[in-house]
Parts: structure tokens; sequence; C-alpha cells
């Protein structure tokens, strides 16, 4: 089954904070929605799912109909960012979203166990759930949603506050969970490496509004604009009256060289003069904030650096790094 | 010191030979407190969710005024309770005045302000999101209610247990609306004074110790059932 919206509006507070005129997500397919924090990332999940107060237009579509809130609560299981576990045993909790579907207690006991094995906390079956890691916790509550065999599943930032390799080792369960089931898969999230690792196609959500969809490794690797590329990592931003381009360059600051001394630029780089301010070690590597005549800019170098702060220094990005964006 | 040395001994004779005038008003007690408590979760639950759960205008001022009625004086409900069950009050024609029944609605009107105040509280400490976690996994508007109430049972059970504990000792509109008539009316606190007034101190400890019964008999379920539901399985 797919889920799509058609000019979905959501108001909170007197301010319109989603406005999406088109999304489709189709079945078997996994779309990450990427937005940095306060875009309305977690308020457009909500809304298609019709879940919460907020004040909402337009239409939710399954299959291609506008979906009723009933359609919609039997063919949608959404998983938030924090999990909010009963005081129940984790099995009982993976069973939860079943037996408040009507399935009775064996049974629903019966279908959750295999979710719990394939989330790896089926040895935690019959532990206290208020006694879980955060780890375990969400676990058990994607166990849950994915239990009710949901058409739709949404995630809401299921990994936030989740140490690296907890996240790492819960992403690769959960994409062989999701490839177990044609659910359409909706999830929200400020990682790109989330997207990356789960996502056929990414949305980019910025202030309510898609700015960017397609492909999830053409969108994090190519920002239509400037906001788009600040939340992709291309944080160091040369805008055209230090490029004397005629459009605003973008790059990642590890991909920004500082230049030794007199050296000679890369035939094909993009080269900008600035003042350093401060160097940031990095562990490994530094983290140069420079200023330049049209405002601050970044790289990262693993070199060590002969220039020290009110120094002139010379940054070097090649073509192939650079993004020219709107 | 003899007076209550001989009072608890013979008390302990009264439960023990199994007094049957003892027995008789231990369970009209009984009847009494428990079904204006039962009254009370049913009326008060709804109203607590509503309170806890809801949000209109009021809403603050009206949860202040279940808390203040937490300590609402019992001579007070009596007092309103007989003028509106007296013969010629707005409902004398239902003749209930000086019944078990009078004694179940001031009773039950004791209780309410309790276990609204204490459930409204208990809801409001479940995880804020705890409702639209479970309307996300496809809950109905009643079954995810029905889930935030055993979610918080335990609390649950304690607002019950603290309206029945309120109400068995209170005897002000027991004994306003009750009249203490023996047989009918006479509940263990309002037996207890008339016993103390007429001296009959070991009969009105005997009484006494019977409450007390009754009160760790609840607490003892309560705190059996919480250790229960709180041990993993």
């Amino acid at each position: 089954m797919s889920i799509g919206c058609r000019d979905l509006r959501v108001s909170a507070g007197g301010r319109e904070v989603v406005a999406v005129s088109r999304l489709d997500v189709p079945a078997g397919e996994t779309l990450a929605v990427l937005g940095p924090n306060g875009s309305g990332k977690s308020t457009l999940l909500r809304a298609l799912a019709h879940l919460g107060g907020a004040a909402r237009s337009g239409s939710v579509l399954l299959d291609g109909r506008t979906a009723t809130t009933t359609e919609l609560r039997r063919a949608v299981a959404a998983v938030l960012q924090r999990p909010v576990l009963q005081r129940a045993t984790v099995l009982d909790n993976a069973a939860a979203g079943l037996r408040l579907r009507g399935v009775r207690r064996g049974e629903a006991r019966h279908r959750a166990r295999p979710w719990l094995d394939a989330l790896g906390v089926a040895q935690l079956a019959g532990r206290d759930a208020r006694t879980l890691s955060g780890g375990e916790a969400q676990r058990v509550a994607i166990a849950r949603a994915l239990a009710v065999g949901p058409r739709v599943l949404l995630l809401d930032e299921p990994f936030t506050g989740l140490d690296a390799t907890t996240r790492t080792d819960l992403l690769a369960d959960l994409r062989a969970a999701l490839d177990r089931q044609r659910a359409a898969v909706l999830l929200v999230t400020h990682d790109r490496e989330e997207a990356r690792a789960l996502a056929d196609r990414t949305a980019l959500l910025v202030n309510g509004e898609i700015r960017q969809l397609g492909p999830t490794a053409e969108v994090l690797d190519a920002p239509a604009d400037q906001e788009c590329a600040t939340l992709l990592g291309f944080t160091t931003q040369l805008p055209p009256a230090l490029t004397g381009r005629e459009v605003l360059l973008v790059a990642r600051p590890e991909r920004c060289r500082p230049l030794a001394g007199s050296a000679p630029p890369p035939p094909d780089a993009v080269v900008v003069e600035g003042v350093l301010r401060r160097v940031v070690p990095l562990g490994g590597a530094f983290r140069l904030d420079l200023d330049t005549p049209a405002g601050s800019l970044t790289a990262v170098t693993t070199a060590v650096l002969t220039e020290g702060p009110g120094d002139a220094v010379r940054v070097a990005v090649a073509a192939a790094d650079l993004r020219a964006c709107r | 010191m003899d007076v209550l040395g001989e009072g608890l001994l013979e008390a302990l004779r009264l439960l023990l030979t199994g007094d049957e005038q003892t027995w008789e008003i231990t369970g009209l007690t009984l009847r009494v407190s428990l079904t204006a408590t039962a009254i009370a979760v049913l009326l008060g639950v709804p109203v607590a969710a509503a309170l806890a759960l809801g949000r209109f205008r009021g809403r603050q001022v009206l949860l202040a005024v279940a808390n203040t009625g937490m300590g609402l004086p019992p001579v007070v409900v009596g007092l309103f309770v007989t003028v509106l069950l007296w013969r010629d009050g707005p409902l004398g024609a239902l003749g209930l005045l000086y019944t078990p029944t009078a004694m179940v609605v001031a009773q039950a009107a004791i209780a309410v302000p309790i276990v609204v105040a204490l459930t409204a509280a208990a809801l409001r400490q479940v995880d804020p999101d705890f409702l639209l976690q479970m309307r996300a996994l496809g809950a109905t508007r009643v079954r995810a209610l029905g889930a935030l109430l055993a979610e918080a049972r335990l609390p649950l059970l304690a607002a019950a247990m603290a309206g029945f504990g309120a109400v068995v000792s209170e005897v002000g509109a027991a004994q306003m609306v009750g009249g203490n008539l023996a047989g009918e009316t006479r509940v263990l606190t309002t037996a207890a004074v008339l016993a103390t007034s007429r001296g009959q101190f070991a009969l009105a400890i005997a009484f006494g110790l019977v409450l007390l019964v009754i009160a760790f008999a609840v607490n003892l379920a309560v705190t059996l059932a919480q250790h229960r539901t709180t041990a993993p399985r």
C-alpha cells in the first residue's frame, strides 16, 4: 500500500509549520525526510497519520485515494522519537500494538515474538520493559510497530539518543527487518547517514517545505540551495563575491585544503583568501575558521598549519568537490 | 490504663466469639463504604481523565476545586445531603433520609473529589506521549484510553483506596444522614461514638479495632498488588 499527501498544510500557534504540496511513498519503498531541527519533520509525520491535535488541511492518500482517519489508523503504525513503553514485560510490549488492534493476548504474543528476534531483543522477552536501556527500548518499540504488520510504517527519528555502536547495529537490524515486509516506510531524520543507510529516496524538508526530492545518493550529493547545502554538510559556502562565479558554490569543509606558503593551487581548483580567525582541534584533524571579505568560511585539514590566528591563509577547493547552488 | 487494657481484652473476646451485632455493623459498614467508593470511581475517573487530558477553558480551576474537595469536611457534606433529602427538601419525596442509600450518597460525595484529584494526578504522571503512541499503533480513542488507565492502574488503585479509607472512617456524614439507627444505619464509626458516649469502652474499642483491621487489609491488598505488578515476570 502506498501513502502520500496532496497540499498538506499544518498550522500550530497561528503559524503554518508544514506545507507539502505533494509526497508519495510507494509500497516497499523507504523514503527519508531529512530536515534540521524545527523544520516540521515530526509534524509532517504526525499529519500523515492524522495523529495529534494540530490544525491540518489537505488530504492524505492511501493507494492514491483520500484516506479517512479510521483507514489511516488501520494501515499505519508509527514509532515515536522516544520509545514509550508500557508497564509490562518486553514481550507484552511487543504484542501491545496487536492487542490494541483487538488481537487476543496469546496470539498477539505469538505473532510478536519473531519481531523481537528480528530486532535482536528476543532474550529480553521476559524482562520488565522499564529496566531496558535506551537502545533496547527503541528496539522493542520498533518490534512493536512491525509486529502489527503495518502497510505503512512511519519512523520519527528512532535512532536519536543512541550511542554510535548501538545505532549502527540497530540500523542494520532495521534494514533487514524492513526487507521482510512490503510496507511503505517514511523515516524522519536529521541524520544523513540514516537516510543513506535506509532510504531509497530522500526528501529535504526546510521550513516545512520539501525543497528537494530524489534518489538518496543524488539528493545527498547535490544541494539545490543554500539551506539544503547546510543541511547536507556542504557548510563551506563561497558566495559569488568571493569566487567571481555567477552562483553560490558550496563544498564540504573536509574537501577544502589550505595551501601551504606560496604553493600553487591545483589547476582546476577555486582558491579563496582569508584571515585565519581560529584553529579548532578535532582529534586528528583541525577545523580552520577564516574571515573573508564575504563572511566566514570553514575548512578541515589534517595538515599541521604553520600559520596562526591573524595570518592570511589561502584555501583551495577542487572543482569536483564544488556544487553550484541557487 | 486499666480501662484500655480491659477494653482491648473485651474487644478481642467480642470479635473472636463472633458477636452478632458487631459483625452486622461491620457488614453494613463495608457495604455502604464499598458501594460509595465504587460510585465515586465510576463518576470520578472519567472526570479526572477529562481534567488530566482535556484542553478546555477552566480546567485548572476545576482541578483546584477537586483538590480543595479532598479536604471537604464530612459534616458539611452530611449537612447538604440532609437538606436535600429532608422531608420538605428537593429530593424529600424519595424518602431516603436515614437509610443506607442516603449514607452511600453522602459518602460518594466525599469520595468523588478524592478520586478525581488523585486520578488526575496519576494520569498526568504517565508519559505525555503515551496516548499518542497508543493511537500511533492503531488504537481507537477508547482502546488508547483503556491502555492509559491500565498503565496508571497502581495509582488508580491507590486513589480508590484513599477514597475508601476516607469514607469508611468518617463519622459526621454517616451520623447526619444515616441517623445511627440500630440494625439499619449503624456503622462502625457511629457505633463507636455511641458506645464511647455511653461509657461502653470495650465495645467502642472493638469497633475501632475492626476499623483498623479493615484499613490494614486494604493497605495490605494494595501493597501486594503493587509488588505483584512491579516484579518482573
